[in-house]
């Protein structure tokens, strides 16, 4: 796994002098302070229950824009850029397995990605001191929403790294992967009305259960429970892309 | 170091590289040539591991290519042709970054990445973002990137496309240097610089293997050395001479003269030298002998001849028409006399 870590640490170092991952930042960063502010002001007005306040800014438009804009542009250079630019081949030839190439770029995506989240953490803690809220913010909620962002995005951004395999046009990759986001955000209602009488069946009600992100993260997650089987749903999803990735890039050298 | 045997590449119905076979031993520099899109990169992708091969067997240092890939990637510094680097890394950065990937770390990278850079001569622009750099300087750092593990076994791909002649210069200089401690497989469709670079050439064209060995013997070896000589007798005398002579093949190519003056000119057997034996026999037939030499093809004419040259022949041989084959190779001997005589006048 010292390939993995290797490309990690560059990609890190991509992150960091991409203008776009700055530029990804200022906005995130930007949008979501406005709002989870205007959460703060709401709470004090109303003086609401603060223990409900990670789970009231889950719910607000910056986290799902970024769920779903985010892990599209995050990874369409992963390996579109690569093949784009040629560098595959240097990648390709040097003496580290493809499955340490795919984790690391991954993890370089999860790791960024999980930077532009922390500093909310931040935001909670400054509910706790006695000039704010004096609140005690219990620690299994906040957990809880976090793993399941956590969870989310990495399976999202597998779902990224999978697309971005597929071709060397950066913009079509993070198209991909956007409609998919939209899909796995919005795409329970539709395939409800699609399936019909199969709605009925208990694999695929399961299986819609589970894709309905949203409905996860506001009734499971951002409430601090955690459902092992939705756990296993996005593990399984982050493996299964992150398979088939591996399949795309190692298919170049199979005859 | 380098087995290939019967290697087969195919695109779809293209046919790339076609039954390609050659042994590179330790410690050889060998020029792989040939005319762009000959399966020169075609070649060396299969080698390196990044093209699968459809059939035959290639082998670095022992390893089979297709089953241990990984194996042989250790043994192995490429520079492709077009060399890829990540443009918004420090030089230094992508060097350490690679060496990290070929498993070199701790101490011995910085001192792997210091004598890389040394060695390709890239010290002034280490702190030098990839992208600001001169192509020249790219093509360098791609050769840095090939040498910093110290691999046994070195592939450059055209690492002199798109220099000028001072960095082309330098940088087979570099190349040269590292044969003291390297096996180098470079390939190029410049003649010039192999011939300065290399001890063997291998000269692939349309995929399939055309020349295997060192230029000197490959042009001794060619078919189209030509006898040249110059003496004072009857034409006719001359080519009797000459006609009955060990190693000169077929008829006289081209003759002309008077009297007392007769230049001749024939094709002699590859790797023959009838000169001697010419010379010998002028002098007891006390004939007084102006000019007597063999001479050779370039490597670039022979490289024409096998490549370019030959599918013209193969033109010309179907039919279309035919004859311009004898006058090119008449054309080229008339030129060769020309150089006799003018020598001669001057």
């Amino acid at each position: 796994m010292r390939g993995a870590i290797t490309t990690l640490k560059k990609e890190l170092l991509s992150y960091a002098v991409s203008p776009v991952s700055w530029i990804i930042a200022f906005l995130f960063y930007l949008i979501r302070g406005s709002e989870v502010s205007n959460i703060v002001y709401g709470f004090a007005m109303f003086r609401a229950d603060v223990n409900q306040f990670p789970a009231a800014t889950y719910g607000v438009n910056s986290t799902f824009n970024m769920v779903l804009l985010v892990p599209g542009i995050v990874t369409m250079r992963c390996f579109a850029e690569e093949r784009r630019t040629g560098s595959i081949e240097t990648l390709m030839t040097a003496p580290l397995r493809d499955s340490e190439v795919v984790i690391g770029k991954w993890l370089a995506a999860t790791v960024f990605f999980g930077l532009l989240w922390l500093p909310s953490v931040f935001l909670l803690h400054l509910m706790e001191y006695p000039d704010y809220f004096n609140a005690d913010i219990s620690f299994g909620p906040v957990f809880s929403a976090y793993l399941g962002m956590f969870l989310l995005s990495g399976f999202l951004l597998a779902f990224g790294c999978f697309a971005s395999s597929l071709t060397d046009n950066v913009l079509l990759a993070a198209i991909v992967t956007i409609l998919f986001s939209g899909a796995m955000v919005n795409g329970r209602g539709i395939l409800l009305q699609a399936l019909g009488s199969w709605r009925d069946n208990y694999y695929a009600r399961e299986l819609l259960a589970k894709m309905d992100v949203q409905g996860n993260f506001s009734n499971w997650f951002a409430r601090g429970l955690i459902d092992t089987s939705q756990v296993a749903f996005y593990l399984g999803g982050i493996g299964f892309f992150l398979f088939l990735t591996w399949t795309s890039l190692t298919s170049r050298r199979l005859a | 170091m380098i087995r290939v045997v019967d290697l087969t590449k195919r695109f779809g119905p293209t046919v790339a590289v076609d039954k390609v076979s050659f042994e590179i031993g330790r410690g050889e520099v060998v020029g792989f040539l040939g005319p762009n899109g000959a399966g020169k990169t075609t070649t060396i992708r299969v080698l390196t591991g990044y093209h699968p091969a459809t059939s035959g067997l290639a082998e670095i240092a022992g390893f089979d290519v297709q089953k241990h890939s990984l194996e042989v990637r250790k043994h192995i510094g490429y520079l492709p042709q077009e060399v890829p680097i990540y443009p918004d890394l420090r030089v230094v950065e992508y060097l350490r970054y690679r060496a990290e990937l070929k498993g070199v770390r701790g101490k011995d990278r910085k001192l792997a990445v210091s004598r890389a850079m040394a060695k390709s001569g890239i010290e002034d622009v280490a702190r030098k973002l990839v992208g600001q750099v001169s192509h020249g300087y790219r093509q360098r750092v791609g050769l840095a990137d090939a040498l910093v593990a110290s691999p046994p076994i070195l592939i450059l791909d055209e690492p002199t496309s798109g220099l000028d002649p001072n960095q082309r210069r330098r940088m087979k200089q570099v190349v040269r240097d590292l044969a003291e401690e390297h096996t180098v497989l470079f390939s190029s469709h410049i003649l010039g610089e192999v011939q300065d670079v290399c001890s063997r050439v291998i000269v692939i064209h349309r995929g399939a293997l055309r020349a295997d060995g060192a230029p000197g013997e490959l042009v001794q070896q060619s078919n189209r050395a030509l006898m040249c000589v110059r003496a004072q007798c009857e034409p006719s005398v001359l080519r009797e001479l000459v006609s009955s002579l060990p190693g000169v093949v077929g008829d006289t190519v081209s003759m002309h003269g008077d009297r007392d003056d007769a230049s001749l000119s024939c094709r002699v057997e590859p790797g023959a030298d009838p000169t001697k034996e010419l010379g010998a026999r002028l002098q007891s037939a006390a004939i007084v002998v102006a000019t007597l030499k063999l001479e050779l093809p370039t490597l670039e004419e022979y490289f024409y001849s096998i490549t370019d040259g030959l599918d013209h022949q193969a033109e010309q041989s179907d039919g279309v028409g035919g004859g311009v084959a004898v006058e090119d190779a008449a054309g080229d001997v008339a030129h060769n006399l020309d150089g006799v005589t003018d020598g001669d006048q001057q």
